[in-house]
């Protein structure tokens, strides 16, 4: 039983980092209706932002975050820019267009850092475990979860009580109103790309822990991603949450039933069959338009 | 104030305007009419830059409208109101009337209190959504969302439309009150000639993406009603 809970536990973790990912991947596909192939390479880069920032200055995971977030948002800004931004009439050509930047992206990191797997040490403050019973949690993974929720709580009161958010929102639902009162809707796509961007850079610094940092890690990751983002419902934040809830919980129980591969099958399976009997995911869009 | 010559709009590469001309002077009514088609929609999308391009000259009080984006005519203080309201469904009544401000230069984002002496209705619906008012509230709303941005002409697009005969008499009533009391430039487009007539300064009459006919309110006679507005 205790085995059991260790892997609950080590899902629930897992799903931690996900929600981050997903959440910047839902943004940016919810407001834009862009699907973003490159966001994994935006996690990719905010671990190697981690393990420069530590290995070359010596800041921690933790002291870099905000470093983190601000250097791959920017990246994502240069992205919506320079390509994405001439695409958003031809939503198709996104998904070939943002393919290309995520391969260009993994082959740079390549051709600079090389393709060794680097590794970063988590925060020792962080060190140690708490232990219930048989289940053994360590403090970092307990961080995750509160840290992704917070994001979670933060990203929530950006969209629904600043200015930026309740103007994201408006151009989500109408952006030839939006523009005549006066919202620019070009600076809201790429604040909000951005934003998306930087919280898949802070995913990928708080994964580095866990897994090793190499040029293609952001590859499975945006995939699980992608599932949550379709699991939960397009333009829901709590769908979101309770995706990557569940696909993080899925993915750990099923592989810990069966073995990895089987496991993920397992996933895919369910996946296909909930979207069978709700195509608009879990918490679908209610109001008319 | 508003000023359009030998004006062209275009779909793609169709002209849906062609050789428009008009001038609304500051303070009046001017209702613009026509048959289903003729472009009177296309006009008021044409003013706020929502068309694929134009030809010929647009401008508003002396600042060149041609090149300007969306946005920024909404910042001179052009308040549109369009065909079918266009409300944010999933905003409360308070969020859309305070997306009205964001035309605002001054910054202010306080809702104007005499928006809900208008209409009281939408006082009481303040927390409720969009989306779940009726037609009538509905254009109502869209009416305050554009004066909380303190606008200096409204494009009305058929603000009566499909709505209950009371709150039609209401809106009306509203209209004539912005322009007599506050001095807001009204461009209406209607089907109802009585109202366009009773109303209006000056009227226009679109055919075919021209401008057929144009004169003062009284000049609109049921002769011209008889040729251009009736089926």
């Amino acid at each position: 039983m205790d085995v059991f809970f260790n892997q609950a536990f080590a899902g629930l973790s897992m799903a931690s980092i996900l929600l981050m990912v997903a959440l910047g991947l839902a943004i940016i596909y919810g407001a834009m209706g862009v699907i973003n192939l490159a966001h994994g390479e935006f996690v990719m880069l905010g671990a190697y932002s981690a393990w420069l920032l530590q290995s070359y200055l010596g800041l921690g995971i933790l002291a870099s975050l905000p470093l983190i977030f601000l250097m791959v948002g920017l990246i994502g800004l240069a992205v919506e820019r320079g390509v994405v931004r001439w695409l958003y009439h031809r939503p198709l050509d996104t998904i070939l267009a943002t393919w290309g930047i995520g391969i260009v992206l993994q082959q740079l990191v390549r051709m600079g850092v090389g393709s060794d797997s680097r590794y970063v040490a988590r925060p020792t403050i962080l060190d140690g475990n708490v232990a219930i019973g048989g289940v053994v949690m360590s403090n970092y993974r307990i961080f995750l979860v509160f840290f992704s929720l917070s994001v979670l709580a933060a990203t929530w009161y950006l969209l629904t009580r600043t200015e930026f958010g309740t103007k994201l929102r408006a151009v989500i639902q109408n952006k030839e109103i939006s523009e005549c009162y006066g919202i620019r809707t070009d600076r809201i796509y790429a604040l909000a790309f951005a934003y998306g961007a930087g919280l898949a850079g802070i995913a990928g610094a708080l994964v580095t822990p866990l897994v090793s940092v190499t040029p293609g890690m952001g590859t499975y990751l945006v995939v699980d991603a992608f599932l949550v983002v379709i699991v939960g419902g397009v333009g829901s934040l709590l769908g979101t949450a309770v995706a990557s809830g569940l696909v993080g919980e899925a993915t750990a129980l099923f592989s810990f039933l069966m073995n990895d591969t089987l496991g993920r099958v397992a996933v895919l399976l369910a996946i296909i069959m909930l979207i069978r009997f709700k195509p608009q995911g879990l918490f679908p869009d209610k109001v008319r338009r | 104030m508003l000023e359009a010559s030998a004006l062209f709009s275009y779909y793609g590469k169709s002209p849906i305007l062609q050789d428009v001309s008009f001038r609304v002077e500051q303070g009046s009514i001017v209702s613009i009419l026509g048959r289903n088609g003729v472009g009177k929609t296309t006009l008021l999308r044409t003013i706020m830059g929502l068309t694929d391009g134009i030809a010929g000259n647009l401008s508003f009080g002396g600042k060149d409208l041609g090149r300007m984006r969306t946005c920024d005519r909404g910042r001179l203080g052009i308040g549109y109101i369009p065909q079918g309201r266009e409300i944010i469904p999933r905003f409360t009544v308070r969020e859309n009337i305070l997306m009205g401000t964001y035309a605002r230069t001054d910054g202010k984002r306080t809702l104007p209190d005499y928006i809900f002496e208008l209409f009281p209705i939408l006082k009481e619906f303040i927390g409720r959504r969009g989306g779940d008012l009726s037609g009538g509230q509905q254009q109502q709303l869209a009416i305050a969302r554009a004066l909380a941005m303190d606008p200096k002409v409204l494009l009305l697009d058929e603000p009566t439309e499909g709505i209950q005969p009371n709150i039609v008499r209401q809106i009306e009533d509203v209209i004539l009150r912005l322009n007599r009391e506050m001095g807001i430039t009204i461009v209406l487009v209607e089907q109802n000639v009585p109202f366009a007539r009773r109303a209006s300064d000056q009227f226009i009459v679109l055919d075919k993406g021209r401008v057929a006919v144009a004169g003062t309110g009284e000049e609109l006679t049921d002769e011209i009603a008889d040729e251009f507005l009736t089926f």
